[in-house]
């Protein structure tokens, strides 16, 4: 399934096939996947668990290697390189938020915001870092070690970290999939935010219809294979094509 | 529940890997000593029942009556038994025979020594044994081989030694003894025992006449009896008893062998004791470690034990489940560990039997071996275990039920008190031993010094968080962000990362306390030769300077003075004290002694040490010393500066009037005319010498100093290995921790590399995270160690220790190994941490 191409592409997959195991014990995860991600765009993953969404994310991020097929970032086709090249491309182009446990306990939250910079050695735009954490309200929340703040707190420092050293793409696994709904709206309004006034790119794996209708664009998937895609997504309309899938 | 435990342990065996490894290294270390002395103290006893088992009964000196004598247990026996009594006791009821025996002090020399003498008066090489030749096996304790028994002017050798030394039937045979060197005509060998084994020392027998010639007395120093046939030698060893005279006793030979195996067994009860303290040091390291991996592991299982108390299991209950563990643990160590001392005492025996020949009698693991390894490895695993388990009991059930095993903070207030109250008693107790007069003052330093490791142990926690702090800057601008998060995880964890380095704190305190002790030790070494100005010290290989070969040295061209000095005790007062005579009008251009005034002043007075004029003595007094063969009363004209070396000081001749014949120059110095080239002159003497006195040395000052040196350093060297297995626990204790730490903190490891932290940064993050501690804990230990043993050498300034030398450089060697050790224990934690699949990390539940 292939959509039609934006003027760039952030990241990429062709003919992705993922198995974990071998000989009977093997189960297929992706399933010869074909995904053009576009700039600055908000992209969901969404589908029934089993359906290999994770996997998708993170074959696409370079965290998990595909079985068959290939897959690029920026162009850079990561499907071939050695794993100090992939930590490279990750580290250059790629922010993650993860579902729980962002943010290394012992550093404090302007500390876990900069790391992936600090890993570089590449210095802090402070205009930027000042813009981000403005957006996200946590000025005052910088010398807090992660124990000390909120789930919420915590989830936005992550995002900021993402957001901090201008990576061509985001991967969110289930950003606020640990929060309550308020906080979890607040937070999903802040990546649509960076989507909309900064060109950010992002690509979000959920199960929650209100969550994904925060992004441009749903790939639904099913048995390691995308079923449909989705444009202006409403909170019911996913609801209702998640039913369709038998959900 | 055992069930429970056992499946416990074999479901996560990693984590106990390293805690079991440290157990058996200290286990072993008693296994070993315990086996090794074991087989010494059989084979021993094998030489001495054979030694023994050919006489009935002997007589000789009693060795209860020469101690009330307040004799040197170390000198030679005395010649106590007139011929006439070997009569007496040949008359008993019941001998057969009796034949009196002489042992000859003395060297048989290779054929060529002469040209070439023993320049090394230490290196005497295995003694000589020499005695009178009875003719009857039972008695020689030798059997005759080759040729015929000596007579007189004759001499017959051991079957070994004969051809060793090189000589052959007929050739003739030179012996050193005090008075000088003899011939003698080889004319037999025999073998000692069944298998001459001698251990490597030189058996020789002469004729009756030659060997009381030799040393210098007509009478026998033992008596050994053959009883007639049916004879019960012990009543005839009761009957013999009453003939003798008195100081002496009668023993049957059986009797004496067991004496004298027991008498070796408590030297190797030494051995063994010393072998189980230093085990004791490695288990007490050792228990850092297994405190450290229960207490991880019990954080780690939390909600493992939290879902167990909710399901119904009793807080004590998991308790006995941890301890069961730990047993399981101790069980499976020290047997590892008994094992492990076995080989290694095959090991070492068989390198010893390499060097001096096969003294061990079979090696069998005694059981005194396996009660003490295992109970030692249990009783440490079962305390150390004791409060993590007791922890794990206290865990509520809702723990099962928190999201993140985020373990609360406990303040380190408690620690902190506890600590410095520890350290603070432990100090004083140390102090207590060292400078206040109490008996035993060994067991107060040891249990000051336990306290002291134990609180400095408990505040090293607080100390590391600031350090850690102060070091977050400097690691960040060395290594980046890897050095910031490796302060930072030593940081998070100050138990943790004190017990950690408390655990290398012990063995390096340690070294670096025996470190200071030799330094200074060789301070004092290098002081005292300063103040010689004598070009050479005469020894001999055999005790006392004869004082003929005194008067050749005097003799040669170019020897402007020779001083004697000898020693012996002298009663004052009813007070024993030692005393030094030495050519008082000579020494001064020898050795620099501190006296006021000089020794040229004695003016044939007594010289005293401080020791004496704290008893009440003042200069000007007249004295009257009770020496072992006459009183002399003198008057004191003058001071010494240290009681070191004796408390009193006479010239040669008042010597000579207080002890008679028996005063011996222990040892001579040498002063030549100026102008004299030192190392011809030593050819000159020694070469005169030979002839007469080839066992007498000259030693130029120098290489004595440096004799004394390298002596000390080995000492240093010794210690530094019996403290390695404590050192390799120690640092297998910081693989440890930093293992479980990985294992704890795989999610965050996971999402380091998810954001791009390269794998060989992770693998530096966890090694400068490892050399942190490993140096933390050295720098702490050479701190302990380098206090405790200046307060030692401060402690003992009355033995001559003159002010504290830091062994600077060792200080700097252990830093640097400190660093490598640490670099090296980070290699499998690293290894793991950067392995670990990200995916998986970042899925860790918890």
């Amino acid at each position: 399934m292939t959509t039609t191409a934006a003027p760039a592409l952030a990241a990429t997959m062709r003919d992705g096939y993922k198995d974990y195991g071998f000989g009977d014990a093997a189960v297929r995860a992706l399933n010869g996947v074909n995904v053009d991600i576009a700039r600055s765009e908000f992209t969901a993953i969404m589908g029934p668990s089993g359906s290999g969404k994770s996997t998708l994310l993170h074959t696409l991020a370079g965290l998990d290697r595909l079985t068959a097929g290939a897959s690029t970032i920026a162009d850079t086709t990561i499907t071939t390189l050695s794993e100090a090249q992939i930590t490279e491309v990750r580290r250059k182009y790629i922010g993650f938020v993860f579902q729980s446990f962002n943010l290394i306990p012992s550093l404090t939250a302007k500390e876990n915001i900069t790391l992936p910079l600090d890993i570089s050695g590449t210095d802090v735009d402070k205009a930027w870092f000042d813009e981000i954490i403005g957006i996200l309200g946590l000025g005052d929340r910088l010398t807090h070690l992660p124990a000390e703040l909120s789930g919420g707190q915590q989830q936005r420092v992550a995002v900021a970290r993402a957001l901090v050293s201008r990576p061509e793409i985001i991967f969110a696994d289930e950003p606020s999939g640990n929060l309550d709904s308020r906080s979890g709206a607040e937070l999903l309004g802040f990546m649509q935010r960076a989507v909309k006034e900064f060109g950010q790119t992002i690509v979000m794996v959920t199960h929650d219809p209100t969550a994904a209708s925060y992004a441009d664009r749903i790939l639904f998937l099913e048995d390691g294979q995308i079923v449909d895609e989705m444009r202006e997504p409403t909170a019911e309309r996913v609801l209702d094509r998640m039913k369709q899938m038998g959900h | 529940m055992f069930r429970l435990a056992l499946k416990s342990v074999r479901h996560n065996p990693k984590r106990l890997i390293l805690t079991a490894i440290a157990v058996a290294l200290g286990v072993s270390l008693v296994a070993a000593s315990h086996t090794f002395t074991n087989a010494l103290s059989s084979g021993f006893s094998g030489l001495f029942s054979e030694i023994y088992a050919g006489t009935d009964v002997i007589v000789e000196t009693d060795p209860e009556s020469a101690e009330s004598d307040g004799g040197d247990p170390f000198a030679a026996v005395e010649a106590v038994f007139e011929p006439a009594v070997v009569d007496d006791v040949a008359a008993v009821d019941g001998v057969d025979v009796a034949v009196g025996g002489i042992q000859v002090a003395g060297s048989v020399l290779p054929p060529d020594t002469g040209e070439d003498a023993p320049t090394d008066p230490f290196a005497g090489g295995p003694p000589s044994q020499i005695f009178n030749w009875s003719g009857i096996p039972e008695i020689d304790q030798s059997t005759l081989v080759d040729g015929r028994g000596p007579e007189a002017g004759e001499i017959v050798l051991d079957i070994d030694s004969a051809p060793g030394l090189g000589y052959e039937l007929g050739d003739t045979v030179r012996i050193a003894t005090d008075g000088g060197v003899q011939d003698f005509e080889l004319v037999g060998t025999v073998q000692f025992g069944e298998s001459n084994s001698l251990q490597g020392a030189t058996l020789a027998y002469l004729a009756d006449e030659d060997a009381h010639a030799l040393a210098g007395d007509p009478n026998f120093q033992q008596i050994s009896v053959l009883v007639e046939d049916g004879a019960d030698a012990s009543a005839v060893a009761g009957s013999i008893g009453e003939v003798i005279p008195d100081g002496t006793r009668a023993i049957t030979g059986e009797d004496k062998a067991a004496e004298e195996t027991e008498a070796l067994d408590d030297v190797l009860q030494y051995v063994d004791i010393f072998a189980i303290a230093f085990a004791l040091i490695s288990l007490f390291v050792g228990a850092y470690i297994i405190v450290n991996t229960f207490r991880i592991i019990v954080t780690q299982r939390t909600r493992e034990f939290g879902l167990m108390r909710a399901i119904g299991v009793t807080g004590s209950q998991v308790r006995s489940m941890i301890l069961l563990e730990a047993i399981v643990v101790a069980i499976l160590a020290s047997t590892l560990g008994i094992i492990a001392g076995y080989l290694l005492a095959l090991g070492a025996s068989a390198l010893v039997s390499l060097f001096v020949g096969d003294i061990f009698g079979t090696m069998t693991l005694p059981i005194d071996a396996i009660l003490w390894a295992y109970g030692l490895g249990t009783l440490v695993t079962l305390v150390s275990a004791l409060l993590p388990a007791i922890h794990a009991s206290q865990i509520s059930p809702m723990e099962a039920l928190r999201e993140s095993a985020t373990s609360g903070k406990k303040p380190l207030k408690v620690r902190n008190i506890v600590g410095t109250a520890l350290a603070l008693v432990g100090g004083i107790v140390i102090w207590m031993g060292l400078f206040l007069d109490l008996e035993r003052p060994y067991i107060y330093v040891g249990a000051g010094a336990v306290a002291l490791v134990i609180g400095v142990t408990l505040l090293a926690a607080q100390v590391l968080v600031p350090m850690a702090f102060g070091l977050r800057s400097l690691l960040t601008r060395m290594f980046g962000v890897d050095g910031k998060l490796a302060a930072n995880n030593i940081r998070r964890e100050p138990r943790r990362s004190a017990n950690t380095a408390a655990a290398l704190m012990i063995g390096v305190m340690l070294l670096a306390l025996v470190a200071t002790f030799t330094e200074s030790l060789k301070t004092v070494v290098t002081a005292q030769f300063s103040q010689t100005s004598a070009e050479f010290f005469v020894f001999s290989a055999q005790g006392p300077v004869p004082q003929g070969a005194l008067d050749v040295i005097a003799e040669q061209d170019g020897v402007s003075a020779v001083v004697r000095q000898g020693y012996m005790s002298v009663d004052l007062d009813g007070q024993s004290y030692q005393l030094s005579a030495l050519d008082a009008d000579t020494v001064d251009r020898a050795f620099d002694y501190d006296t006021e005034p000089e020794f040229s002043g004695i003016d044939g007075g007594v010289f005293i040490s401080p020791d004496v004029r704290d008893a009440g003595v003042a200069v000007g007094d007249e004295v009257t010393l009770e020496g072992p063969e006459g009183d002399v009363t003198l008057v004191v004209t003058g001071t010494m500066a240290t009681s070191e070396e004796a408390s009193l000081w006479v010239d040669w001749a008042q010597g000579v009037e207080l002890a008679g014949d028996t005063l011996e120059t222990s040892g001579g110095m040498v002063v030549l005319e100026d102008g004299m080239d030192v190392d011809e002159a030593q050819t000159q003497i020694q070469d005169a010498l030979a002839d007469d006195f080839p066992l007498v040395a000259l030693q130029q000052p120098g290489a004595l100093e440096q004799f004394a040196n390298q002596f000390i350093d080995l000492l240093l060297g010794v210690i530094s290995a019996l403290l390695a297995s404590a050192l390799v626990i120690a640092i297998l204790g910081v693989a440890n921790t930093l293992l479980l730490s990985v294992t704890e903190r795989t999610r965050e490891i996971g999402l380091l590399r998810a954001v791009g932290l390269k794998r060989s940064s992770v693998w530096r993050m966890i090694t400068v995270e490892s050399m942190v501690m490993a140096v933390f804990g050295t720098i702490l230990g050479m701190i302990l160690g380098v206090s405790l043993g200046s307060a030692l050498v401060l402690a003992l300034e009355d033995f001559g220790f003159d002010g504290v030398t830091v062994p600077w450089i060792w200080l700097i060697v252990y830093t640097v190994l400190a660093a490598i050790a640490g670099v090296l224990a980070a290699i499998w934690p690293a290894w793991r941490a950067s392995r670990l699949d990200i995916l998986k990390a970042i899925a860790t539940d918890g």
